[in-house]
């Protein structure tokens, strides 16, 4: 059974007119965990945030919070906080009103409010910005000042939809930090919404990969980057994501183009792509030729282009000294690295 | 370079005071006219150089023709039909702006449709409908027909506040347990707080300068100042300098009014131009 805070999704559709936008959404969320929605854009994940906080009604299916049906109930009723991606702070209150203004909302007493506003920027550190306006802070100060007044009055679920996307790069990773360090203090489930993959892998606990309004995996960063279930969630997670190739598996070897590479496991003669990470390509003696079409030097790692004929394949590596671009090589990797999926299906095989 | 700014400075001071020489010409005319005897009035050429006088303020506000009783029935017309045209334009544009209903762009072009029609088609059937319920010459009468023209005038310019307010602020109030009236009154009123001075400002000088429905639907209880100022011309004489005088006196408030909310016109005006201006 799903104790305090656990919530869940069944069979959640919706339509908006012709157009489905989710095709029947499974999801259950432990209590406690940091839960990420990764997909591209239009993928559904945020109207799934959006359903969770009931501004948006399902068109068939049902949302559960910690066993109780809330399908039908508004969002007021739902006790669940929200950080916008614009963030959505009132602009003609102080930071404090912000902040304090849930609490006003349920009728707290002023004084109670005072104590509870403070101790929440304390825990973002806008302590010091609590009479300034929205308007007089940074895009940083004003993402921190909507993450208070989410936190403040202790929800039962916290929402995050995209909340570093307006922040710049190292604000972004600072904030990353922060954020899963405040989510583990506070122990509030909290699903978080993200087209960016370092996010989801570095920030969830578990994370369900939307692709095309249905969710085609769910695990662990550990599980979904091992073990792609299809060939769409191979293409999506890993930076640079992993080199998809059509080849033909022959018992215990793949034969792409001329090329004969072993695999693990060996099967019935079939079509199917080979995908291998960037991280795991090796050149080698014997392989898949290619030529070396750019290096690209990123300081503490470098990505490796090669053109094999008809596609491009990519090699990521700590440093690189020994290829050139122009250079003819011959592409391998290590029997074990090799994910099969199929071609007709793009499941994993 | 350095000689074109000068000389693009000195273009645009002409063409801004030529615009405003135009357009305060017929003002100050009026004002010059006010302090005028009725023989200055007339003297041809034009005489700058006079002895003012006050006479015609005097007799305006304190004489036989005193216009002081018109100016009071302006302000009972204009300050009702602006209240209760704002009472009903605030809750009516939020809902054109905000919620989703089925009929929302075939009620949104009847409210401009109302705006496209010539006012003086209307004046004949305003008569007649008032006439019937007995209430020509009457506040309730005037300021009922005000509020036709007025209201949905007004309710169109709240709307393009209201769709100003982004969604998600009152997504936001909603989450945070306030309600849809509660996220009215403390997150969305107060965004469109410029708006509503700019509407009722401009509801009110409607209401104020309106003279067309006022002298066929009013009578001698109901007579606002534009109706009043039309006595000094009769088919005998004109009093010009007196005329004058009730033109002055009738639009102080308005231009007073002009000056003091300058700064909230301009920024409600500009609001809509410029994507979030508002929220900044």
């Amino acid at each position: 059974m799903i104790e305090a805070g656990g919530v869940r999704l069944e069979g959640v559709v919706k339509r908006h007119g012709a157009t489905t936008v989710l095709h029947g959404v499974d999801l259950a969320i432990a209590p406690g965990e940091f839960f990420v929605l990764l997909g591209p854009s239009g993928s559904g994940k945020t109207t799934t945030l959006r359903i969770l906080a009931g501004l948006e009604t399902v068109s068939a299916g049902r949302v559960l919070m910690e066993g109780i049906d809330v399908t039908a109930q508004p969002p007021g009723e739902r006790d669940v906080a929200m950080v916008f991606q614009s963030y959505a702070l009132y602009p003609h209150m102080t930071v404090a009103g912000n902040v304090g203004f849930p609490l006003k909302m349920i009728g707290t007493p002023p004084e109670r409010i005072e104590r509870e506003v403070l101790a929440a920027a304390n825990k973002v550190g806008i302590a010091h910005l609590l009479q300034r306006t929205p308007g007089q802070l940074s895009g940083g100060q004003q993402q921190r000042c909507a993450l208070a007044r989410a936190i403040v009055r202790q929800p039962r679920l916290f929402l995050l939809d995209e909340p570093l996307s307006n922040l710049d790069a190292k604000l972004r990773l600072e904030t990353r930090l922060e954020l899963h360090r405040l989510q583990r203090s506070l122990g509030i489930t909290t699903v978080y919404v993200t087209h960016d993959q370092e996010e989801a892998m570095t920030l969830a606990d578990r994370f369900a990969v939307f692709i095309e309004g249905r969710i085609v995996q769910v695990g662990t960063p550990r599980e979904v980057y091992d073990a792609p279930q299809t060939v769409d969630v191979a293409a999506f997670i890993g930076t640079p994501p992993m080199n998809l190739v059509p080849a033909l598996w022959d018992g215990g070897v793949a034969r792409i183009g001329d090329a004969v590479l072993p695999v693990s496991r060996s099967g019935p003669r079939r079509e199917v792509i080979v995908g291998v990470r960037p991280a795991d390509v090796r050149i080698a003696a014997q392989g898949i030729p290619a030529t070396v079409e750019r290096v690209e030097d990123l300081g503490d790692s470098t990505i490796v282009s090669f053109d094999s004929g008809d596609r491009l394949l990519k090699q990521k590596r700590d440093r690189v000294t020994d290829v050139r671009e122009g250079d003819a090589v011959r592409l391998g990797f290590a029997p074990e690295a090799v994910h099969l999926f199929d071609p007709a299906t793009g499941e994993r095989l | 370079m350095n000689g074109q700014r000068p000389l693009r400075k000195l273009a645009l001071a002409i063409v801004a005071g030529t615009g405003l020489a135009v357009w305060a010409f017929p003002v100050l005319w009026a004002l010059l006219t006010s302090f005028k005897t009725e023989r200055d009035v007339l003297a041809y050429p034009p005489k700058f150089v006079f002895v003012p006088t006050l006479d015609n303020y005097r007799e305006v506000l304190f004489g036989a023709s005193s216009i002081l009783p018109n100016l009071a029935s302006s302000l009972v017309v204009a300050t009702l039909a602006t209240a209760l045209t704002m009472l009903f334009a605030v809750p009516a544009g939020y809902a054109l702006g905000r919620l989703r209903y089925p009929a929302k762009r075939v009620s949104g072009f009847y409210v401009l449709a109302t705006q496209m029609l010539p006012p003086v088609g209307l004046v004949i059937p305003y008569y007649l409908a008032l006439q019937k319920v007995g209430m020509l010459d009457t506040y309730a009468g005037l300021v009922a027909m005000y509020l036709t023209f007025s209201l949905p005038f007004a309710i169109w310019l709240m709307v393009s506040y209201f769709e100003d307010v982004p969604l998600e602020m009152e997504e936001a109030a909603l989450l945070d347990r306030a309600g849809r009236l509660r996220a009215l009154w403390h997150v969305i009123l107060p965004q469109v707080r410029g708006g509503i001075a700019v509407t009722t400002i401009f509801v009110f000088l409607n209401a104020w300068n309106e003279f067309m429905f006022a002298v066929v639907l009013g009578g001698n209880r109901v007579r606002p100042v534009t109706v009043a100022m039309f006595n000094f011309i009769s088919v005998e004489q004109t009093q010009w300098a007196r005329l004058a005088a009730g033109a002055i006196l009738a639009m102080a408030p308005v231009i007073l009014l002009g000056i003091f909310m300058q700064r909230h016109i301009v920024k409600g005006l500009t609001v809509g131009a410029v994507k979030g201006g508002g929220r900044r």
